[in-house]
């Protein structure tokens, strides 16, 4: 009873130690950036003086980004649930049934605007869910959506049927997801508009900054007013609907779904982001140019092995040893210790 | 001494009612196992037959096992090992090159499962070196793992007539040879967790490391012992799955991992460590494992198994997570 606030934040701000100003210089060389930044510059200084120049000629460069295009997009959707705490497993599998979905529509000929819409619908209802389960009901988010994974692939599968895959060819469509734009794919300066909105949006508005404050301390986020379930919820049917852009845009690029369809994206788009500078386990840090950036270096790594062509096994040990040194770092930069 | 005998002492009394609220679990669990059976033998009374026992059993026997290993990481706090796969596979591996070379069963266990508390010792000492979180580090070895294994070996099988491969087709009263031990040891372990100094220990750590560390319980010397005896575990199914699953590569084990958390999850053993019974575990993996059967009696595709466990676990944690949150055992 004697512990009233006010000797409380007394006794805290006499134990405070120094703590250096924040100066926009210093901030960028040490903040959760950098790292990554400096990682894509080494990656890419290895791949000039190993392959040559070609390594970042514009042919190269678009193989690279055609690939890119999905984990792009959906990495800077699902970065919004790992900035408010909640990781969303299901995000790989969310891109196989919406593909699943949108190829089924657009095999029946719905056109491509009324298939999308659906698709996207179905996303927010998969999002929602993700969203009762583990902001309503207080379920572990890793455990839930492992669940969600599973019971959606499921679906894909049998969506997909004794074929195996739901062919879905509008040529309109397939020709503006493949276009080339200044000898780039359009699709990838898309993802990459798309990683900067995100951008702007965590670091300028009010979602962002909500995000942000609810991911890293979300009692403290509850006390100041913001409405925690509110928040959780926004960034989990965020994700669902990047999964969803993600499933579309694969139905574009392959001319089809299969029901193996996005098998394994979640682990390739975390560890990336993982790498870039977020974290699955607390929320409050990353920034989407990081994740884009994570995700950029993987690839520029598995590009550099497959024109030398080395077994793609190395790329997993690489992007593992990258992982834990990332993780490492984040630790060293004041995240949680583990005992 | 006097705080550590207050660890390890059982609860003295406890009221009856708390005690009948810690059945609710298994009576569901045994009631919806056993209404799936009647279900399906209603509707397809050649479900009863001595075939449908033998399949379920061998489900059962190596995701029993495994579970066995993912319940200790779970309950001792180190939340979930995503690194069972590889280092499934690697201790199957060297069971494998064992019994190639003719060496006796009990080699080939040993080997094995040596090879598997190996590979947990690697994980506790990225965990207890670097201080990070166990998800994350097994996370990035089954990447490096399943990566190396795939450098290694594309395709291995035990070889034909050998004593392991006959092991894996044998009969013991009617059941699989291999479905006797997951019983025994999870009757053991269930035991050992509960009633022993240790197992208790590693109990409070799952529950509160920093409770448990204040009351002079090593963190460095559970986290080890726990992730070395969950490798061991891996190990032993790895005999198991080496003996019964025919040929194998690296991925092969990768569908096991959620069936194992699921019926972890299912059988209350709380992820965030501190709580559950092993024993729950004959329940969750016999109900788990009845379900594929029960789908291709019901005539739908294996397919439609993951939607079905899919949404049982997710069903499974949001209870979990509803009933820590009301702060109820």
């Amino acid at each position: 009873m004697s512990d009233t606030p006010m000797t409380d934040t007394a006794a805290s701000r006499a134990a405070q130690p120094f703590v250096l100003p924040h100066h926009p210089i210093r901030d960028a060389l040490t903040g959760s950036v950098a790292s990554i930044a400096f990682t894509f510059i080494v990656v890419i200084a290895v791949g000039l003086i190993w392959i040559g120049p070609k390594f970042v000629s514009f042919g190269n460069v678009s193989i690279v980004g055609t690939f890119l295009i999905v984990p792009l997009i959906v990495g800077a959707f699902a970065g919004f649930a790992l900035l408010a705490g909640v990781v969303d497993l299901s995000i790989g599998t969310i891109v196989g049934i919406s593909a699943a979905i949108f190829a089924y529509f657009i095999l029946h000929q719905w056109g491509v605007l009324p298939a999308a819409g659906i698709t996207l619908g179905v996303c927010l209802v998969i999002g929602g869910l993700n969203a009762l389960a583990i902001v309503r009901f207080g379920a572990d988010p890793i455990a839930a959506t492992l669940g969600m994974l599973t019971a959606l692939r499921g679906i894909t599968w049998v969506l997909c049927g004794n074929q195996r895959m739901i062919p879905a060819f509008d040529i309109d469509y397939f020709t503006l997801i493949n276009r080339q734009v200044l000898g780039l794919p359009l699709f990838f300066l898309v993802a990459i508009l798309l990683t900067l909105i995100a951008a702007v949006i965590v670091a300028r508005t009010r979602l962002g900054r909500h995000l942000q404050a609810v991911g890293g301390d979300d009692r403290a986020a509850a006390r100041a007013g913001i409405s925690v379930q509110g928040v959780r919820t926004a960034a989990l049917l965020l994700s669902a609907v990047g999964g969803g852009l993600g499933g579309i845009i694969y139905v574009g690029q392959l001319g089809s779904a299969a029901g193996a369809t996005g098998l394994g994206l979640e682990f390739q788009v975390y560890a990336a982001l993982m790498i870039g500078g977020y974290s699955i386990l607390r929320g409050g840090v990353g920034n989407p140019i990081g994740g884009a950036l994570g995700l950029l270096a993987v690839a520029g790594v598995s590009n550099i092995l497959d024109l030398k062509a080395i077994s793609p096994y190395y790329v997993n040990i690489i992007v593992g040893l990258l992982l834990l040194a990332a993780v490492l770092l984040d630790r060293f930069r004041g995240g949680d210790t583990y005992e | 001494m006097t705080l550590d005998r207050a660890i390890d002492a059982m609860p003295a009394a406890t009221p009856l009612r708390l005690r009948l609220e810690g059945w609710g679990t298994p009576i569901t669990l045994l009631v919806v196992w056993l209404l799936l059976i009647a279900a399906t033998g209603l509707y397809r009374p050649d479900f009863f037959a001595h075939q449908t026992v033998l399949a379920i059993a061998f489900t059962m026997s190596i995701t029993g096992v495994l579970a066995i290993g993912q319940g200790i990481i779970g309950i001792s706090g180190g939340f979930i090992d995503l690194s069972q796969p590889a280092c499934l596979i690697l201790s199957g591996l060297v069971a494998v090159r064992l019994s190639e070379a003719g060496l006796p069963l009990a080699v080939v266990f040993a080997g094995a499962i040596i090879v598997g508390m190996a590979w947990g010792a690697l994980n506790a000492a990225i965990v207890v070196a670097a201080k990070l979180n166990p998800v994350i580090v097994t996370l990035a070895t089954n990447f490096i793992g399943l990566a190396a294994l795939y450098l290694v070996f594309q395709l291995a099988q035990v070889p034909n007539d050998s004593e392991i491969y006959h092991m894996g087709r044998a009969r013991f009263l009617g059941l699989p040879v291999i479905w006797w031990p997951m019983l025994v040891l999870i009757v053991i372990v269930g035991y050992l967790v509960h009633y022993t100094r240790f197992g208790r220990r590693m109990t409070a750590v799952g529950g509160n490391r920093f409770a448990a560390k204040a009351r002079g319980i090593s963190l460095k010397t559970t986290r080890f012992a726990t992730f070395m005896a969950a490798g061991g575990f891996v190990g032993f199914a790895a005999v198991l799955f080496a003996s019964a699953a025919g040929p194998f590569n690296p991925s092969s084990a990768i569908t096991l991992q959620l069936s194992v958390i699921a019926a972890v999850i299912l059988a209350g053993i709380s992820l965030a460590g501190g709580r559950g019974s092993f024993w729950m575990l004959l329940l969750s993996v016999g109900f788990l494992s009845t379900i594929p059967t029960s789908l291709v009696f019901f005539g739908l595709s294996s397919d439609n198994q993951s939607i079905f466990q899919g949404t049982l676990l997710m069903i499974a944690v949001a209870i979990d997570g509803y009933r820590a949150r009301r702060g109820s055992p």
